[in-house]
């Protein structure tokens, strides 16, 4: 008994190391920045189809301006306002390579992760949660400390889109997905974002915009 | 946040002043009529610099030269290709036939794409207004209210593609958007340009030299706020409207996308009127190895575009072959012409590492490629040797020769010094009649569209433009003014026409100022500024003599091509002069802007200029 437990948990042991081993592999080569494991979830993103993105930002304007509208009377309209203000941003490289990111919907969420807020008793939320429908994380700003905490993980080891705010420190940036109603996808002038559902497990989620802009410059300029 | 009570609507009111002698830092006021009368961008930064520079004569390398940096009103906006800024500054290249003043030139003006203008907006700057020279290599950092000199000894002496990189990885955040210069325009060549991300760059007039005498080496800026405007709910329409009519895709739009000016190469070449061989012939014979498909085919991988625009007219790629590997953007219309056609370089690969010297140096791609054709036709007629040339075998589309000269022009050595001097001086040291083949008008040279075919579009736009030779100025007094508005309002030019038709600047004007602006008072603005620009280089001297065309179009015709046989008419060119200078209210004797012009453009002020 003792001598099969021992076998198969060396089994077990052996199994891992090679998921981890095939995981680290795989993930260096597509470009994902957690481990893979097996896992069939889908999610609803924002995708950038960086063949067809000329790092315009048109999708910075209609994007900070949807998300800060403007009232006046009964007339709603979208804001006007600084482009680094929405949940999207175009980072560029030289040589010329344009790296447009939202968040990526981690799939272990690390911003949630390090949200120090006590879980909710009734609901389970942190002050940052995962949205139930959109699964975007979501900020409780009555709960949240602004202890930028969320911000530093995504920041340290993943896209970096989390900004906390310069006033009160909570966390900005991340995309809503506008409600369904998806602004940069819309006014994309090239057609390059689209908001469709893909893998958890896709090319360069999670990853750095410096990462993503390495991995581009050796794909378009080599 | 934008229906507060705002001054100036559409704008901040001011002007971000930087004294590099003193090290003084202010923000002076703009005044709403200032604002009214010049738009901003090519306008305001003429008329600031006028005021600025009260006695003609100035140095262009004297601290005393302002370097001014002009976003316009629809910078910083998110109106479709709104990413324009107008480096304005005194020429140090241009000169007159004759003047009292040993340092007389014209105004300079040079417009670059990209990012920067509106990032200076973000930062609550109308415009950025430099003079003086500091004591060594400094750069300005400009975040929002935090404006700074600091020292820039680590960038002296590099290249403008490693600069681009170590800005961004110093500053840490991509968010800052810079113009800088490269090696050449510390050296002071005067050809030296002004350029954003390596691959944008205000290229004539020399403002990049300006910018080196005055031991600047960049300008870096971030800006987190956006400009106040009258009627947000208007303007959401309008821009609403301009989105969706630029979304429409017309075969026009189309062309833009898929080649951007690239497309030109072929078709100029097909109808004579490219830069060939020093401008001594008008179709290229190889321009299919140089042109889109073949571009297209053996480098590029990318459209890229400027702020909020949906042409993407760039087209960024990796040229392989016997120069190794060069990942850079190109060819373009004029970079394809001046350093291809022109020199009968053929070579797509040795075309694109010529173009990535030139862009990585900072110089003018279109007056290098014009002295070296000057310089190729002065060597192959012998009447210069290779002695003169420092050893370079400079010989028609030859590249290895082309690369070696550019070199030494972007050092400042040998060779490379005289030939930076222009065209018109070139041909002044060498002699023997070359100055029959110096194709500049008023000691800028060219650009990369020939004459013979297009006398009033072309020829009237080269030599009456305000700036020394300019293709982009127009033939016609309207269109020169249409360009002039969206040189200062902060549009490409690209898209003016567009604009025009379908939008219309003036609805958008009115939407942002809050004044009801109408299209008379639009074209009144735009007259203003030309006219302003024409006393400022009456000023020095220049007058209807230094309105001229090169020698070689009056008297060599093409050999080959659909404008075969075609010479300029002495003649006919000087009846459109006449008509050009009646058109514009201009004494046809000396081309001074009558009285009668000048009272009616609010520049009375100007009339005791003679």
């Amino acid at each position: 008994m003792e001598k099969e437990d021992k076998q198969a948990s060396r089994r077990e042991f052996l199994r891992n190391i090679a998921y981890g081993a095939g995981g680290f592999l795989l993930t260096s080569a597509v470009g994902i920045a957690w481990n893979i494991e097996k896992d069939d979830r889908k999610v609803k993103v924002v995708v950038v189809d960086f063949t067809k993105c000329t790092g315009c930002r048109t999708c910075e304007t209609v994007c900070s301006g949807y998300h800060h509208k403007q009232t006046f009377g009964t007339t709603t309209i979208p804001g006007l306002v600084n482009p680094y203000k929405g949940n999207i941003l175009v980072h560029h490289f030289t040589p010329d390579i344009d790296v447009t990111l939202v968040c990526s919907h981690c799939k272990d969420a690390p911003c949630i992760a390090a949200c120090p807020v006590t879980p909710d008793l009734i609901t389970g939320h942190k002050a940052l949660y995962r949205d139930a429908e959109t699964g975007c994380p979501t900020n409780d700003t009555d709960r949240c400390l602004g202890c930028r905490e969320c911000a530093r993980a995504c920041r340290n080891i993943r896209t970096g889109t989390i900004r906390p705010n310069a006033e009160t420190h909570k966390p900005e940036g991340i995309c809503d997905q506008c409600n369904g109603n998806l602004q940069c996808v819309k006014y994309c002038p090239f057609k390059a974002l689209e908001y469709k559902e893909v893998d958890y497990e896709r090319a360069y989620a999670g990853m750095s915009p410096e990462e993503i802009g390495k991995r581009l410059i050796r794909q378009f300029y080599s | 946040m934008n229906m507060e009570s705002n001054s100036h609507p559409g704008y901040y009111g001011k002007l971000l002043e930087v004294n590099l002698s003193t090290g003084e830092i202010k923000k002076s006021n703009l005044s709403k009529q200032i604002l009214k009368d010049y738009l901003g961008g090519r306008g305001l930064g003429t008329k600031l610099l006028f005021d600025r520079l009260p006695n003609p004569g100035v140095d262009a390398f004297s601290p005393e030269n302002v370097l001014l940096f002009m976003p316009g009103p629809f910078s910083g906006l998110p109106l479709p290709s709104s990413s324009r800024t107008c480096v304005v500054t005194k020429s140090p290249r241009t000169s007159p036939l004759k003047s009292p003043y040993p340092k007389a030139s014209t105004i300079s003006y040079s417009n670059i794409g990209g990012f920067f203008g509106p990032e200076l907006r973000f930062a609550g700057y109308d415009g950025l207004a430099i003079t003086g020279k500091a004591a060594k290599p400094v750069y300005l950092y400009i975040c929002d209210d935090i404006v700074e000199i600091r020292d820039a000894s680590q960038y002296w002496g590099m290249g403008t593609e490693e600069l681009e990189t170590r800005l961004t990885q110093d500053l840490g955040s991509a968010s800052f958007r810079s113009c800088y210069i490269g090696p050449a325009a510390e050296k002071l060549v005067p050809l030296s340009s002004v350029l954003n991300t390596a691959a944008r760059a205000a290229g004539r007039g020399g403002t990049g030299a300006v910018m080196g005498s005055k031991m600047l080496k960049a300008v870096c800026v971030h800006g987190t706020g956006i400009p106040n405007i009258a009627d947000p709910i208007l303007f959401n329409e309008l821009l609403e409207k301009t989105r969706n009519s630029f979304a429409q895709d017309t075969p026009s739009r189309q062309w833009w996308r898929a080649e951007g000016t690239t497309g030109a190469l072929e078709a100029s070449s097909k109808s004579g009127t490219q830069a060939v061989k020093n401008y001594s012939e008008g179709t290229f014979s190889e321009i299919q190895k140089i042109g889109t498909g073949a571009s297209r085919k053996e480098i590029w991988k990318r459209d890229f575009g400027c702020y909020c625009c949906n042409l993407a007219c760039k087209k960024s790629g990796i040229a392989k072959g016997a120069y190794g590997n060069i990942v850079h953007d190109g060819p373009e219309y004029e970079t394809g012409s001046m350093l291809g056609a022109n020199l009968l370089i053929g070579d797509l690969a040795g075309l694109t590492k010529c173009i990535g010297i030139a862009d990585d140096l900072g110089l003018d791609i279109i007056s290098a490629g014009n002295i070296i054709g000057f310089l190729m036709e002065a060597y192959d007629k012998k009447l210069i040797d290779k002695a003169f040339l420092d050893g370079i075998d400079l010989t028609w589309g030859n590249v290895d020769s082309t690369i070696a000269l550019l070199r030494k022009m972007g050092a400042n050595e040998g060779v490379g010094k005289v030939a930076n001097q222009g065209v018109k001086k070139l041909a002044e040291v060498i002699g023997k009649d070359s100055s029959h083949f110096a194709i500049h008008v008023k000691g800028h040279e060219l650009a990369g569209w020939n004459v013979h075919k297009e006398l009033q579009e072309l020829g009237i736009s080269y030599a009456t433009a305000n700036r020394g030779a300019c293709h982009m100025n127009g033939g016609f007094a309207t269109s020169q003014n249409n360009s002039t508005i969206t040189d200062s309002l902060g549009i490409c030019n690209f898209v003016g026409e567009w604009y025009v038709n379908d939008i219309s600047f003036v609805n958008i004007m009115s939407a942002i100022t809050g004044t009801s602006w109408s299209e008379g008072e639009l074209q009144k603005a735009g007259e203003r500024i030309y006219n302003i620009e024409k006393m400022f280089n009456y000023r020095e001297g220049f007058r209807r003599e230094d309105d001229n065309l090169p020698e070689r179009f009056f008297t060599d015709a093409y050999t080959a091509g659909p404008a075969k046989g075609i010479k300029v008419d002495r003649t006919k060119f000087e009846q459109m002069l006449d008509v050009y200078y009646d058109s514009r209210g201009w004494d046809k004797i000396s081309s001074r802007p009558k009285p009668e012009k000048l009272m009616e453009l609010n520049l009375g002020y100007l009339t005791h200029i003679s």
